[in-house]
């Protein structure tokens, strides 16, 4: 469950990104260190899951730079996208496997041993032989949770990770946090919304949402 | 957590290996492909089946005409039913964690060879009952086979990296078609010769080396493409 302490570090300066003619982000910065988190507000439209999908490396910066360490070395954007733990809403799992069969599949792919699937699924208290497409949204949400932290990530970036959640679950994934930014981790925590979250050492906001 | 920077050949292997038999577990479970190439194939076979039956074809032509038919049945299933290899995951969103889980060469391997797979089940199911309806005879059926599987893989390779770039554009399936005809053009004519070889009875010319020749190529340059295609 605890990453391994390699030190490491999260660095953006100057992110931009627009879509056609609709500037998104113009000139975003930020930092988060080794058990911090990073919390970045601002309304519907205003680039939040835009820039976590960039920190990802799922989508390209028109401009900017985006520097994750582990200790000395600088990971390129193929290596960032592997490192990554992610949970937002644009990620989905198989509808036609159940919950142990895609985190089982992904473990493989991510070179995890496949026990650590049934173990993040017993933590979210998900049933192992439910079907991703019979789950609820919150439960989907749950699953979004132990597929972040399937591969021991350093970062964790997520996009509105309680949404759907019910008190419980919102209660769980606290913890997880917690836990992930105590054992060394970091995180990049993205809500339109305020958010009780620990150890937030900085905080950027978007401002302006739809319509800019 | 391993190395992010690291993939070892077994590694690679093991994430190619994972990907086809993660496409196999969710194909049996929705028979999408198979009901689609296996209808779209048996359907197309009983019509040419009516229209050749009666007037069957003349002597001369069989081995001529004949195998270009089959290998046209076997390229409209194929259009009709692989681009679903990437677009499905496109429009289901999972594209989003094969893009952070998986090695993009070991991706496209994976999908490579469950589409490989699918082309075959495809041509053992309607190869044979083609050859009974026409009434035609391989006097070659090691030709035959070696056209099936060497001109099977050409299209499977073909198929899934034109997949691959439609499946992030729009009008996916005219863009398909468009883009795959040119690709498979060359491989098609040297299954179609060793299919002709095949039936005739012929020593085969150049048609074997050529096919694996394009198949290599093809490959070679999946594999080199995709991970330019696949990520932003």
């Amino acid at each position: 469950m605890t990453p391994e302490p390699r030190d490491p570090s999260l660095a953006f300066t100057d992110v931009r990104r627009r879509f056609g003619r609709l500037r998104v982000l113009t000139g975003v910065s930020g930092r988060v260190g080794a058990g911090e988190a990073l919390l970045v507000s601002g309304p519907n439209g205003s680039g939040k899951s835009t820039l976590i999908r960039i920190l990802a490396g799922l989508l390209a910066a028109e401009g900017g730079a985006v520097e994750y360490r582990l200790g000395s070395r600088v990971l390129d954007i193929a290596e960032r996208r592997r490192a990554v733990g992610y949970a937002a809403p644009d990620l989905a799992l198989y509808e036609e496997l159940t919950t142990l069969e895609n985190l089982e599949f992904f473990c493989r792919l991510r070179g995890a041993p496949t026990g650590r699937a049934r173990e993040l699924l017993e933590r979210v208290d998900l049933p192992l032989d439910r079907l991703a497409g019979a789950l609820s949204s919150g439960m989907r949400q749950r699953l979004r949770w132990a597929w972040a932290l399937l591969g021991r990530p350093q970062l964790l970036l997520l996009d509105e990770p309680f949404q759907n959640l019910d008190p419980a679950g919102v209660e769980q994934g606290t913890e997880l946090l917690s836990r992930h930014l105590d054992a060394g981790g970091l995180a990049v925590v993205a809500n339109p919304g305020p958010l009780e979250i620990p150890r937030v050492r900085s905080r950027i906001d978007l401002g302006r949402g739809l319509g800019r | 957590m391993s190395d992010p920077g690291s993939t070892s050949a077994a590694a690679w292997v093991a994430e190619a290996a994972a990907v086809f038999a993660k496409d196999w577990r969710c194909e049996f479970r929705t028979r999408y492909a198979l009901n689609t190439l296996g209808l779209f194939a048996f359907t197309t076979l009983v019509v040419v089946s009516l229209v050749l039956g009666p007037v069957g074809v003349a002597p001369g032509l069989a081995t001529t005409v004949l195998p270009v038919i089959l290998w046209l049945i076997v390229l409209f299933a194929v259009t009709a039913g692989l681009p679903r290899i990437f677009v499905a995951e496109e429009e289901t969103h999972t594209a989003t964690a094969l893009r952070l889980a998986a090695t993009p060469s070991a991706l496209f391997a994976g999908k490579l060879l469950y589409g490989f797979t699918v082309v075959l089940a495809l041509e053992a199911l309607i190869t044979p009952l083609f050859l009974a309806m026409v009434q035609l005879e391989a006097r070659r059926p090691d030709l035959l086979v070696a056209a099936l599987l060497a001109g099977g893989y050409g299209l499977a390779t073909g198929s899934t990296l034109v997949a691959s770039i439609v499946a992030q554009a729009r009008g996916k399936s005219a863009l398909f078609a468009v883009l795959l005809l040119p690709v498979l053009v060359p491989g098609l004519l040297f299954a179609v010769q060793l299919t002709r070889a095949a039936v005739g009875g012929e020593a085969p010319g150049v048609e074997v080396q050529m096919l694996l020749l394009y198949d290599g190529t093809l490959t070679v340059a999946g594999l080199m493409l995709f991970p330019t295609i696949w990520n932003p």
